[in-house]
């Protein structure tokens, strides 16, 4: 029983060690700097801000008629 | 067709389009993804369409106990869990997997690793799951809830676990960004503390290191944990990429998503014993868990602002885009089931909702309502970037999504109202145990009624993606152009004539 208890505590406080280190390596390697900027890394150039880049696949919507061939 | 769609992406970018980068990600990126998410989706489908069967008996069998009362693999002790096994470790878990792979390879913007192996996962996986479920129907289940499956098919699951831990590690370290988008963090706390949470959860239960009571709190401690740190984290990862993906917003606050993760990762965790209440486990036990259930408002209320606010004068986009319609709807369900869960985690509350058919409302509205319509709206999404073709049927997708989201409400209503009124009579000593009984009928038709609608849009969904593998659709062109060299477009032109000619 002793073993079982010890290895739940090694285990806890590994895993709960991952999540501090985590934490520590997050701010000082300046993930939290900036931090608005860091909300538009999804855009890109083919995919930019401010364009719908989903929609049914029906003929009549509009995003389908301005690139239709 | 290349200068209207760059007439678009100039009237919203001031910067030209960089073609190398465009090829880069669509080539690179996403086709490397092309055959490992394939099928890790198709599987997940697959187990989608199988757990629905299962639940449809398991249903049946509350309000007409006669049905299929003959044969004992189908017996409501062992249908029920079997369902709950192939949804949770199917269709959920392999659905996440296929997800998180693809937005690791988008947000790392780099090909994704170890595709073969992870082709093999998939298949290992499988056969894991089906023997598991086979084992459940055939009386061999642990009945240990959410870790039915025997231990030789539960354990080796770890290593379909470990793998996608190690892949996690290998992206994160070859990253060629900088910045780690909040989804990444959510995706890496999802795979690298849940297979140790699937391992010790399985090692306790399986080789009887927690006997008793104690076998009951690593129950549901892990049990909880596989929608808090397993399918909760995967389903906001994919709707912070998703919501402001699709309308082409920024995310309201980007500080209240990184609040929103941190404070998840330090207080879902502590929940699971919530489960006990009114156990013979020490008070202090419960209490953790009640008070890590009220901290949990914290996380939630940020995702649910964030959210909203980021939709704000975009709800109209629900009418044209399916992924935005079913991402909102699970988004929505989040806020709701969450708020729902840390209320009835109080004691008081609880005294009423425990053992009644509003726990499994519940439960419905967390994996169904919150995750599984975020993995519909996050398949929408993706598959037709991985075979490059549009979705063969808008009318298929309208249907998908209104039966399912309309069974859904009735199973929510109706198992929630009647678990209240189930637990309100369970709490009077006078009232015979079978009035009660009696009294369920009616609700347990509805949640039949509702599970088949839910069914319905199942199969729906499953013609989609099986016309999708089949590359049945039209070529896939519009605002994400993804044949942009000239020499491509050429095949692309011809490609098309030939599928036209071949529907004519």
């Amino acid at each position: 029983m002793t073993a079982t208890f010890i290895s739940i505590w090694i285990f806890a406080f590994a895993l709960g060690g991952t999540a501090i280190g985590a934490l520590i390596w997050a701010v000082k390697s300046g993930q939290f700097q900036d931090i608005n900027e860091g909300a538009r890394v999804i855009f890109d150039e083919d995919e930019p801000e401010g364009v719908v880049n989903d929609r049914f696949p029906s003929k009549g919507t509009q995003m389908n008629e301005t690139s239709a061939p | 067709m290349k200068d209207s769609n760059l007439n678009i992406v100039e009237t919203h970018s001031t910067e030209p389009v960089n073609e190398n980068l465009v090829v880069e990600r669509v080539f690179e990126i996403d086709q490397s993804c092309r055959q490992v998410v394939l099928l890790w989706y198709a599987s997940a489908v697959f187990w989608l369409l199988a757990g629905s069967l299962l639940a449809l008996i398991a249903s049946v069998k509350m309000h007409s106990p006669g049905f299929l009362a003959g044969a004992e693999w189908l017996t409501f002790g062992r249908v029920r869990p079997a369902h709950l096994n192939t949804m949770i470790y199917g269709w959920a878990s392999m659905s996440g997997i296929g997800t998180t792979l693809w937005l690791l390879a988008r947000l790392t913007k780099q090909r994704l690793v170890w595709r073969e192996a992870l082709y093999l996962v998939a298949i290992y996986w499988n056969a894991l799951v089906a023997i598991g479920t086979i084992a459940i129907l055939t009386g061999h289940s642990t009945s240990v809830e959410w870790l039915e499956f025997p231990w030789w098919s539960s354990i080796p699951i770890a290593v379909g676990f470990f793998v996608i831990n190690i892949v996690t590690f290998k992206m994160l370290a070859t990253r060629k960004v900088d910045h780690l988008y909040i989804s990444l963090w959510y995706l890496f706390g999802a795979t690298i503390w849940f297979p140790f949470l699937y391992l010790g959860g399985t090692l306790l239960i399986h080789f009887r290191l927690a006997e008793g009571m104690s076998m009951m709190t690593a129950n549901w401690w892990f049990a909880h944990n596989v929608l808090g740190l397993w399918l909760t984290p995967i389903g906001l990862a994919s709707a912070y990429y998703l919501i402001p993906k699709v309308i082409g917003r920024p995310v309201h606050s980007y500080y209240l998503s990184i609040l929103g993760f941190w404070t998840l990762a330090i207080f879902y965790n502590w929940a699971g014993t919530h489960h006990l209440i009114g156990g013979p486990v020490p008070a202090w036990v419960v209490t953790v868990g009640v008070v890590g259930s009220m901290m949990m408002f914290v996380p939630v209320i940020t995702v649910a602002i964030n959210h909203h606010m980021t939709m704000i004068g975009h709800f109209r986009k629900l009418a044209i885009s399916p992924t935005l319609r079913f991402t909102v709807f699970g988004a929505m369900s989040y806020t709701m089931v969450s708020i729902q869960g840390s209320l009835t985690a109080l004691r008081t509350v609880n005294e009423t909702t425990h053992f009644t058919h509003y726990t499994i409302a519940h439960s419905h509205l967390g994996v169904y309502s919150f995750y599984t319509m975020i993995a519909f709206g996050a398949m929408y999404y993706v598959m037709p970037r991985l075979v490059e073709r549009e979705w063969i049927s808008s009318k298929l997708i309208v249907t998908h999504f209104w039966c399912v989201a309309i069974g859904m409400a009735m199973y929510w209503i109706g198992l929630s109202w009647g678990g209240i009124e189930q637990g309100l009579m369970m709490n009077d000593p006078d009232i015979p145990f079978l009035d009660i009984v009696k009294r369920m009928v009616p609700y347990l038709y509805s949640r039949s009624i509702a599970g088949t609608l839910m069914t319905i849009g199942h199969v729906a969904f499953a013609i989609l993606v099986w016309k999708m593998l089949r590359r049945e659709g039209e070529w896939l062109t519009g605002p994400t152009l993804f044949r942009k060299t000239p020499v491509a477009e050429e095949t692309l032109t011809v490609e098309e004539s030939l599928t036209q000619s071949v529907s004519k």
